[in-house]
């Protein structure tokens, strides 16, 4: 029994391009209720699966990770079949400065918006906070990690990839038919899909010290640490 | 015959309008202020019949409100018994020969009609008034006139349509009164008593940190920009340009990302455009353009235009602005209204205007059929109509330089109003260069109009574009990649200042250039010609590279706004505008009062503006002046309780202003780090 499910949980991954290793799969069946429908252990398994580190429970076959050269920045173009199992570990808004973004942060942290000239006092909890947080055209730049834990750039210059500074650190996505450019991934509408999921510690981590991290690339000299 | 007792808000009114109606009437003096006079005449009111008038007038407020004997010296009270302690109306000690003359007028009189202004603060003018008369005559009836400007017909036809008094606008000015002296003593006697040890002794031992509800957030905008500016972050960003020989025109296009802010991902998108070698025209538009006449004019948009063109603050265009109302030059310059009554003769106005050497024949044009109906705006008080010439008068006629730039400007921009749009032809052609698009933008003005008589906006046609046809290809000229820098916004100007008090809500049109005049006359912001000399302050964070305006965004052609990266010398001459920079004492205040860390500090609009839209509930009939009152004393006690509690926060802020002992005027970077 045990196996046939193992097996089911197998193919369903792996038709979503998710190679699961096989001590990640006995963990989490041995982990759920043995009479749990089919569906609903599926789902759950997704879920938990696409919250873990692509690095440690994955075992990619070689055709969905990042080929070794990739990163050969003497390439002008070159193209990336896919299907690549990739997550995200970092994400930047290259259309506006650092600062700019800095001092949107900064007023939101006193619960202020501003609406033209006026300014709005909002008063809300954290989940309403993050809903409001500002909604970025981009473009993007993000740095990808596939399953060996080899890390890329890439270039979402449309803005349209459905990944911005609001996605969650750790969501994984698949890249395909995509151009690779000095390295750089080239992303386009229609050639990425976002599977979702995250991981948690690196999200919160993220999240937390994003402003300071947008200080000290916007002034890498300047001593910003007694700024509040 | 009936004895009508008229009486107006200021000499000037009283002797206009008695000199409308009368003809000309008989001034008499009146005992202990000569410059009252009580004008003499007989008037046929349409309500009244033939009646003997006695026209008079006050000087603003009569009465005066202050706390009682107990709690008025500074030290007599704790500041947070103010909230409660009782307050005494009296009529002030100056006013007393003016309430005399009222009680001896209304004595015999059977009609009180009040000619004070037409806003809130005139309604309860008003109310004195009519509370002093009824007190010696209670039989009298209480009228008023709705006027908005000094011009002869519009007087007569006030006079003969008497309207109530509206007691709910005088009830809100009362609030609003109240509240002014109560949370402005408490306040500042308050951090007064807390700082005012750590204030360096400039020879004036005593000196007062004063408190207002609407300076505060005012100076909060200053401290705000300031800050931003000081703490600026200069960074460097990347862009494309792409240029195209054409019919020996060479055009320019610009990337229609601007700029990005990382420089491999502009390389890459470079080489793409390198590689694609030709581009190819997506769009080719040549439409009608037009650029609008402005909107009929309002209060705010006179004093940010006075400080931006005229050479003036904005208080000092307020203060010419009324003068030349009081002389029926232009019509009540306090409104909101940006929209002109359908029923009023603008026609009639413009041709008062054939007569000048200067706008004159554009004045004829419009008579001559050029006229066209002004634009509406949004806002209409219901009380006055946009600020607008209501007679001619020649510049010589004219007490100085200021009044003839003021009048000027409401001639010019009313003119404009009654003009049309300026029409021209914009083209508009887009590429598409290695997937990246590229503009170019080019403009020819057809029709001047309004533009003619209003020099203050600027519509001029570019280059011309050459001819191409969506699909046509081409391999540009030039394309290159380019860096540059951000640079920080420039201090608040006066115009910046004024939208963002009125945005925020922060006093009346009527009340903001005073609220400005005050945080510079307590010396918590110096204001300077905006590109004058460099702030005196070295080490500022980030470096040099502070040249504002620069490539972007440089407000179109004026003057010494443009270019200057130097930093310092700038060559200045960027004409009146003011900007402000708060001094060491204006930011320690906002800082402390940021610190103690209240939801609605102080230094925010927020508790202001809610108190100006209970206002207008008040005017509207929504709320009682008592529930205000109790409401804003609520809300500010608690800020109060909080700030007493955390003094200390206050005080650490303004332990630093010692070291700024003999030059309290000098601009000092407070460096954030010592401070927090």
């Amino acid at each position: 029994m045990a196996s046939d499910l193992l097996a089911e949980l197998t193919a369903h991954f792996n038709a979503r391009h998710l190679y699961p290793t096989r001590s990640w799969l006995q963990a989490f069946l041995s982990s759920t209720r043995p009479n749990t429908p089919l569906p609903a252990l599926k789902q759950t398994a997704l879920f938990r699966l696409l919250a873990t580190d692509l690095t440690v429970s994955f075992e990619q076959p070689l055709h969905t990770v990042f080929p070794q050269d990739i990163l050969t920045s003497a390439s002008q173009s070159r193209y990336l079949a896919g299907p690549v199992l990739c997550q995200l570990l970092d994400v930047e808004d290259i259309g506006r400065s650092r600062w700019s973004q800095v001092e949107a942060i900064e007023s939101q942290e006193r619960g202020e918006k501003t609406k033209g000239r006026e300014i709005v006092r909002v008063v809300l909890g954290e989940e309403e906070q993050q809903q409001l947080a500002e909604k970025s055209k981009g473009p993007f730049k993000l740095l990808l990690q596939d399953a060996n834990g080899l890390r890329v750039y890439a270039l979402d210059l449309s803005g349209k990839c459905g990944l911005d500074t609001n996605s969650p650190m750790g969501v994984k996505i698949v890249l395909r038919d995509s151009d690779v450019r000095r390295g750089v991934v080239m992303l386009e509408p229609g050639r990425v899909q976002v599977l979702g999921g995250k991981i948690e510690p690196l999200d919160k981590e993220w999240k937390r010290s994003r402003k300071d991290r947008l200080m000290r690339t916007a002034a890498p000299n300047a001593d910003n640490a007694n700024r509040t | 015959m009936a004895r009508i007792l008229c009486v107006a808000e200021k000499p000037s009114i009283a002797k206009a309008v008695a000199n409308h109606l009368a003809g000309r009437a008989r001034a008499e003096d009146v005992r202990g202020i000569q410059w009252v006079k009580n004008y003499k005449f007989d008037y046929d009111f349409p309500r009244w019949g033939r009646s003997s008038v006695t026209f008079t007038c006050v000087a603003g407020h009569i009465l005066q409100q202050d706390f009682g004997e107990r709690y008025r010296a500074w030290k007599s009270c704790q500041p947070q018994e103010l909230f409660e302690a009782p307050i005494e109306i009296y009529v002030a000690p100056d006013k007393k020969p003016v309430a005399a003359n009222i009680e001896a007028q209304a004595r015999y009189a059977n009609v009180l009609f009040i000619w004070t202004d037409c806003d809130r603060e005139g309604e309860h003018i008003g109310t004195e008034v009519r509370d002093i008369a009824l007190k010696v005559n209670p039989r009298l009836e209480v009228c008023r006139a709705r006027f908005s400007n000094i011009e002869r017909a519009h007087i007569i036809q006030a006079a003969s349509s008497p309207v109530p008094l509206d007691d709910r606008q005088a009830q809100a000015v009362a609030a609003r009164i109240e509240l002014d002296l109560r949370l402005g003593a408490a306040f500042t006697r308050m951090q007064t008593l807390a700082l005012q040890s750590l204030l360096p002794h400039q020879g004036e031992p005593n000196k007062v940190i004063s408190y207002g509800s609407c300076q505060f957030p005012t100076l909060g905008f200053v401290v705000d920009r300031y800050l931003r500016v000081r703490n600026f972050v200069p960074e460097p960003f990347w862009y494309i340009k792409v240029a195209h020989e054409k019919d020996d025109i060479t055009v320019r296009f610009t990337w229609k990302r601007g700029h990005l802010f990382d420089r491999l991902a502009v390389v890459i998108i470079f080489e793409k455009c390198l590689i694609a070698k030709t581009a190819k025209v997506t769009k080719m538009l040549k439409k009608p353009t037009k650029k609008w006449k402005p909107l009929p004019l309002t209060t705010v948009e006179l004093q940010k235009m006075g400080s931006r063109f005229l050479r003036m603050t904005s208080q000092e265009v307020m203060t010419t602005a009324e003068l030349l109302y009081q002389k029926g030059w232009i019509s009540y310059p306090r409104t909101e209204t940006d929209q002109f009554d359908k029923g009023m003769d603008l026609k009639k106005l413009v041709e008062k205007q054939q007569q000048d050497s200067r706008w004159g024949p554009f004045a004829q044009n419009l008579v001559n059929g050029g006229f066209s109906q002004p634009r509406d705006g949004r806002n209409n008080d219901k009380a006055h109509p946009p600020i607008h010439p209501v007679n001619y008068v020649a510049p010589h006629a004219l007490d100085d330089n200021r009044q003839r730039k003021v009048y000027e400007f409401v001639v010019r921009r009313f003119l404009a109003c009654c003009s049309e749009d300026a029409v021209g032809e914009a083209t508009d052609v887009e590429i598409d260069y290695g997937g990246e698009v590229f503009s170019a933008h080019g403009l020819t003005v057809i029709a001047r109009n309004y533009l003619d008589v209003y020099p203050y906006d600027k519509w001029e046609s570019s280059q011309n574009l050459p001819v191409y046809t969506v699909g046509e290809t081409f391999e540009p000229t030039e394309a290159m990649m380019h860096d540059g820098k951000t640079t920080a916004p420039g201090y608040l100007t006066e115009p910046e200042l004024i939208g963002l008090m009125d945005a925020n809500g922060i006093g009346t049109d009527a009340t903001m250039a005073e609220h400005i005049a005050k945080i510079k006359e307590r010396e918590y912001v110096v204001a300077r010609p905006k590109g004058g000399g460099a702030a005196g302050d070295g080490g500022g964070r980030g470096g040099g590279g502070q040249g504002r305006g620069g490539a972007r965004g440089g407000r179109g052609g004026r003057g010494g706004a443009a270019t200057g990266n130097d930093g310092g010398g700038r060559g200045g001459g960027t004409g009146g505008v003011q900007e402000f920079i708060p001094t060491t004492l204006g930011v320690a205040l906002i800082e402390g009062y940021d610190n103690v860390g209240i939801e609605t500090s102080l230094s925010k609009p927020f508790l202001r503006k809610e108190m100006e839209v209970q206002m207008k509930a008040i005017c509207e009939g929504r709320s009682t002046r008592n529930d205000v009152v109790q409401q804003n004393l609520e809300q500010y006690r608690a800020v109060f309780v909080r700030t007493t509690q955390q003094i200390n926060v206050l005080k650490a802020v303004s332990t630093v202003i010692p070291t700024l002992r003999g030059s309290p005027h000098r601009i000092v970077v407070v460096d954030r780090s010592a401070v927090l």
